[in-house]
């Protein structure tokens, strides 16, 4: 018989937890909390600007065509 | 974009009880994900209500998703009516909770949660563990793979000397 699975184990949570880059995860517990805040709210800005960098080519692309 | 920065230093400055949860619990506890939003867990005595108030009233909150124009007041009784309130604000979203799912309110969750010194202010924090907790009872799906980073983190924690919190 096999022995039951720690508590709170639950297999889709084990699945997703295959996919995660622990090397991500390592280096942000290297930093101070505040740095953690500053990263993320720089890594909002980029995908921020990688929005609007991206409606622009659209309307750009859509312009162009006749 | 949220200005965590700012949010948190005009709760801080106000003196306002609250926890910090979801998302930005989760960077603070090493998270690599993205969060577009401020989730708190506030202490709803009335004197903690009107520091709320105060703390954003120059912000212009007004439910996130309504419509414009609705008669919206920012006030204590609003939220005395209320529990868990949605809000755009000139400084992002913020996400008010008076209890969540698998936790309770403020003073239930107070025991388990650690304090930040971030951003020139002190403000208290959900324990990874019950970071945990809160994110299996919610019971979603999308956050499964949320919940699969913050164990993993556990895991990384435990296996190396990493400070939790920068105090």
């Amino acid at each position: 018989m096999e022995p039951a699975p720690p508590s709170g184990y639950d297999p889709m949570v084990e699945a997703y937890k295959k996919d995660i880059d622990r090397t991500l995860i390592r280096e942000n517990l290297k930093l101070s909390v505040e740095d953690r805040f500053r990263n993320a709210m720089a890594l909002a800005r980029f995908a921020e600007e990688l929005r609007r960098a991206g409606r622009e080519a659209r309307e750009r692309e859509r312009k162009r065509k006749p | 974009m949220t200005d965590f920065d700012a949010l948190l230093s005009t709760l801080g400055r106000h003196e306002v009880a609250f926890l910090l949860i979801g998302g930005a619990a989760a960077i603070a506890h090493g998270s690599a994900r993205l969060t577009k939003d401020l989730d708190i867990v506030y202490d709803r005595a009335p004197a903690n209500l009107d520091r709320l108030v105060a703390a954003l009233a120059a912000h212009k909150p007004y439910p996130r998703g309504a419509p414009p124009g609705l008669p919206f007041l920012w006030d204590r009784p609003t939220l005395e009516r209320g529990l868990n309130f949605t809000l755009v604000t000139a400084l992002g979203d913020v996400d008010l909770l008076g209890e969540i799912p698998g936790g309770g309110n403020y003073q239930d969750l107070l025991p388990d949660s650690i304090e930040l010194r971030i951003f020139e202010v002190r403000c208290r924090c959900l324990s990874l563990r019950q970071l945990i907790r809160a994110k299996r009872a919610t019971g979603r799906p999308k956050d499964l793979e949320a919940l699969a980073e913050l164990e993993a983190i556990a895991d990384e924690s435990s296996a190396a000397p990493y400070p939790l919190t920068n105090s």
